[in-house]
Order: C-alpha cells, then sequence, then structure tokens
C-alpha cells in the first residue's frame, strides 16, 4: 500500500499540469481568429421565409376550425399563398431587391447584345445566299408603308379642312 | 356505479346514443361528404375535358363594326340603342394586353352593359405591333392617332361633342391628348385605374427608378419589349398568382360556369402584346422615372400638356387592391384637373376586377354608367 505521504506531490503535480495545459488551451484557442462567416446566398430570402411562416401562422390562428376537410384545406391553402403574396411583396419592395434585379437585368443585356447582333448578322447572311429578303429589309418596307399611310392621312386632313373652309365660304 | 356505467357502454354500443346522441354520423356531415364525393367526381370530368378537348373560348361577341383603322389601331363602334347623345370613345392599354377583356363574353363585358345603357359606344383598339412599330411613341399616339380616332367618332356619331373613358395606360394616354388639345369637344372623361402621379405608382415604380433600370440601354438593346418580357415583369409583380388562379380552379373546377369564365379569363390572361420600343422609352422615361404628366413638364408635339387644362366633368375610379395603378395614384386626377364637376370612387378589387368579373358588374359598371348617362 502506497504511503500518504508519496501519493499526494503526485496528485498535486498531476493537477498542476492539468491546470497549466487547459490554461494553456485557453490562451490558445483565445489567441486563434474565428473564422469568417461564410458567404450565405440565402441571407436576403431567409428573413422573407421566416416573415411568411409567421404571418402564416397568424392567419391560420384567426381562421375557425369547420368539421368540412376540404374547406378546411382550401383555406389552409388560401392562407398561405395570402401570407407569401404579402411576404415576396414586402421583400420586393425594397431597394436590395430593385438594385439587384437591375444588376442582374444589366448582366443579362451585356450578355445577350453580342449573341443578338451575331444570331441576326447570320441569319441575314443565310438569307442573302438563299437570295431572300432579310428581317430588317422587310421590317424597312413595312416602315416605309407606316409612313405612306401617315402622309395620305396628312393629305386627306388638309384636304378636309379646304373642303370645311370652302362650305364655309360658299354663298347660301 | 362501475357496474352502471358498464351498462350504459353496452346500451349504447348496442342500441346507440339515446336522445340525440348517436354514434352515427350527423346528417349534415354526411351531406357535404357526399356533395364534396360529387364534385370530386365533377373536377375529374371536367380537367379531363379540359387536357383531352379544349375549348377555344369565344370572346367579343358584341356585335361591331369597323370605323377606321390607322397602321395597326382600329377603331369599333359597338351596336346600341343610342338613347343618350354624346358618344363615349373607349381608349385601353396600348400593348401589355388584347382589349377584348373588356367584351369577354355574354353576361360578363363591361361593352355589353354600357351599349344596353344606351351608349353608343366606341372602341380603340391599338393593335398588335410588330418590328416595324418600334418607332412609334408615346407622343405619336397623343398627336396623330388620338386626334384622329376622336375626329372620326365625331363623324361617324354626327354628335358635337364625345365623352372620352381611359383605363389603365388609356387614361394618361387619354388625359395628355386632353391636355394638349384642350380645343378637342370632350364633355365628359373617366378615368378607371390610370396612373397619373407616378411617384405613388409602387412596386413598377421602384423597379424602374433610374438608379436600377436604364431604359434607354434596354431599348437599344431588345429593340421592341417581346411579349414574354412583358409577361414575365407582370407575373413577378404578383408571383402567387398563377398559384392561387390554379387552386382557385381547382376548388370550382366542378362548377361549369366558373370553367367557362375560366377559359376565356385565362386566355386573355396569357396572350401578352409587345411594346414598340420607342413607346416603351418613352412611357417609363417620362411618366415613371420623371412623372412629367402630373409635373406639367409634358410636351406632345411642341404643344404642352398641363393636366390643370382639362375642366369638363371628370370621373376617377380606383381599386382598393390594385397593385398595378395604386389607388391614390389614380386619385391624383382629381386634384390636377380644374374641373369644377369631378368625383372619385374607390371599389374594392384589383386592377383586372374593374372591368371583369361579377364584382366589376354589380360594384363597378353601373356606377360608371350612372354617372356618364345624365352628363350625355
Amino acid at each position: 500500500m502506497a504511503d500518504a505521504s508519496t501519493v499526494n506531490p503526485l496528485l498535486d503535480m498531476w493537477r498542476k499540469q492539468f491546470e497549466e495545459s487547459a490554461a494553456a488551451w485557453t490562451r490558445m484557442v483565445g489567441q486563434v481568429q474565428a473564422p469568417p462567416p461564410p458567404t450565405d446566398p440565402t441571407a436576403f430570402w431567409r428573413p422573407v421565409l421566416n416573415q411568411g411562416i409567421e404571418q402564416w401562422a397568424r392567419l391560420f390562428a384567426q381562421t375557425p376550425m369547420t368539421p368540412d376537410l376540404a374547406t378546411q384545406w382550401k383555406q389552409f391553402m388560401d392562407q398561405w399563398i395570402e401570407a407569401w403574396s404579402k411576404a415576396l411583396g414586402q421583400a420586393m419592395n425594397t431597394d436590395a431587391y430593385a438594385q439587384m434585379m437591375g444588376k442582374y437585368l444589366d448582366q443579362w443585356l451585356v450578355a445577350s447584345a453580342p449573341m443578338k447582333k451575331a444570331a441576326e448578322q447570320q441569319i441575314d447572311q443565310a438569307l442573302q445566299t438563299l437570295n431572300m429578303a432579310s428581317r430588317s429589309q422587310l421590317t424597312a418596307v413595312a416602315k416605309q408603308i407606316v409612313e405612306l399611310e401617315e402622309r395620305l392621312e396628312r393629305m386627306e386632313d388638309t384636304l378636309g379642312a379646304i373642303l370645311q373652309r370652302l362650305d364655309h365660304k360658299e354663298p347660301k | 356505479m362501475a357496474l352502471e356505467r358498464f351498462a350504459d357502454v353496452v346500451e349504447r354500443f348496442t342500441h346507440g346514443y339515446g336522445n340525440g346522441h348517436t354514434l352515427e354520423p350527423r346528417a349534415e356531415t354526411v351531406t357535404q361528404w357526399q356533395e364534396e364525393l360529387e364534385r370530386v367526381v365533377r373536377r375529374a370530368e371536367n380537367l379531363q375535358r379540359m387536357l383531352t378537348n379544349p375549348q377555344e373560348p369565344r370572346v367579343g361577341q358584341t356585335p361591331r363594326q369597323e370605323i377606321y383603322k390607322k397602321n395597326k389601331s382600329r377603331l369599333y363602334r359597338y351596336q346600341s340603342k343610342r338613347t343618350h347623345r354624346t358618344p363615349l370613345l373607349f381608349v385601353p392599354n396600348l400593348g401589355i394586353s388584347r382589349p377584348y377583356i373588356f367584351d369577354l363574353m355574354p353576361g360578363g363585358s363591361f361593352v355589353e352593359h354600357m351599349t344596353r345603357e344606351g351608349f353608343d359606344f366606341y372602341m380603340l383598339d391599338w393593335g398588335v405591333f410588330g418590328p416595324e412599330d418600334n418607332d412609334l411613341s408615346f407622343e405619336d399616339c397623343v398627336t396623330k392617332i388620338l386626334p384622329r380616332m376622336a375626329r372620326k367618332v365625331l363623324e361617324s356619331s354626327g354628335a358635337e361633342s364625345l365623352s372620352v373613358l381611359g383605363y389603365c395606360m388609356g387614361a394618361p394616354l387619354s388625359a395628355s391628348f386632353l391636355a394638349a388639345y384642350p380645343e378637342t369637344p370632350v364633355k365628359n372623361f373617366i378615368n378607371m385605374a390610370g396612373p397619373i402621379d407616378f411617384s405613388k405608382i409602387g412596386l413598377f415604380g421602384l423597379w424602374l427608378d433610374p438608379k436600377y433600370f436604364n431604359v434607354d440601354r434596354f431599348v437599344e438593346t431588345v429593340g421592341a419589349v417581346p411579349a414574354d418580357m412583358v409577361k414575365a415583369g407582370f407575373k413577378l409583380l404578383k408571383p402567387t398568382m398563377d398559384l392561387s388562379t390554379n387552386l382557385n380552379l381547382w376548388w370550382n373546377l366542378w362548377n361549369d360556369k366558373y370553367v367557362e369564365g375560366f377559359n376565356a379569363l385565362n386566355r386573355w390572361a396569357n396572350e401578352y402584346v409587345a411594346f414598340p420600343g420607342e413607346f416603351f422609352r418613352q412611357w417609363v422615361g417620362d411618366f415613371y422615372q420623371r412623372n412629367k404628366l402630373f409635373r406639367g413638364e409634358a410636351v406632345f408635339g411642341g404643344r404642352p400638356a398641363r393636366l390643370s387644362s382639362i375642366s369638363c366633368p371628370v370621373f376617377v375610379v380606383g381599386a382598393k387592391e390594385d397593385y398595378i395603378a395604386p389607388p391614390e395614384c389614380v386619385r391624383a386626377l382629381i386634384d390636377a384637373v380644374s374641373s369644377r364637376d369631378k368625383d372619385y370612387v374607390e371599389l374594392p378589387g384589383g386592377h383586372i376586377s374593374l372591368i371583369a368579373g361579377r364584382g366589376a358588374s354589380l360594384h363597378c359598371w353601373p356606377k360608371v354608367s350612372s354617372w356618364l348617362a345624365p352628363r350625355s
């Protein structure tokens, strides 16, 4: 059996080591900087989702229960849609959403403009090879017809005005 | 006591509940379930018919005559008793949708209601625009099309003055025309859900803010605004609309009358019309972004268009849940005109429910016809 006088210093040493190592770990953990939170693409929509669920829960709690299961299901769906409609409406009525939409639209315009131009050029070339009128040529003809119609209308108006004046001048 | 309770249980088990207490389901509930089951069967039948043999709904059935045409635009005169002397020129929106919504189906048609009330009803159909119309601007509509249409209405009816009714975009178009040509003999002006003060336009105003939307770059890239893009814009305004429409269709699918109405309205709701490029540029730039008409800064064909120069009787109808033209934005016309005789009503419902549906035929159309009748 071990003597108490030999065990106590061992325990003390062990406790001291434990305390020192714990302190060292604490220091180390404290020194290490917390990693930056990962970028969350759903950050914009999360409050909207929460709001939608809250609104739906509120509406649902206000509605009286009916024994008719089908009606109850319809009420549930109506409230669910109404709550989401409100939540989405609020989210879309923000500068952040308008800015995001504007940015996406700009990106789309930048990407689609050269593609559209290239496609039009290719189609025009193909039609020219087949000895057929291109879309732009047909559009130009249609525009000329519209302009002609407008000129005729103006002439008609002028003639109408002259005839009216002549009618007024004629002795009765 | 315990024995007595056990006896009660046996009694109830063998003979049911006495004195109104019965183990059988209540008669009311059974009827409800029977009705629901019948509806499910009818729903399945109608769904099968809709999928396998879709019927093209007949729209625009009120008899009419083409009075005048200019490029894509047409002026129609509808058959009526013509008990009122002053003809009415109806100006709908340009682009976006087709005007047969105003004459959707017998019993649910604004045109039918107005002709039945004895109005000499003329409708301007702006038409469906193609790439050749890309140079058509808002100004062209105000200075070239609307004055001619008004003249043709007067010529055709033989009247000395006319009333003008603008719906949705047709209202600012008509208001611009009346303001730029105050000499036009207009007896009454009605604005139904037409935006006037664009600082209160709501969601579209925010999305089309010059900070976020460059209209010049947009028009230069796409040319005409395609119908699909117009559709996407409107769908985005109310993303849950399709869901609730389909849910309501399922719920009412057993009802043949509902299905008939749905088919007609659905055809219209999915038939979008493109915007001519220049028109869109001016519409967004001068109205949504600069609010020129309301501010008194609009000039069309060298003529200043000031709303204060409108002095005829004015009637404005707004819809409480209108998210395309919110009521406060529509109501603004009342304070902007110099008319003495002016009224404003705000009705329940949204932008479309003012001109289509049962609610419109009960609440909106009679108000419009009863306001206009003594003034015509």
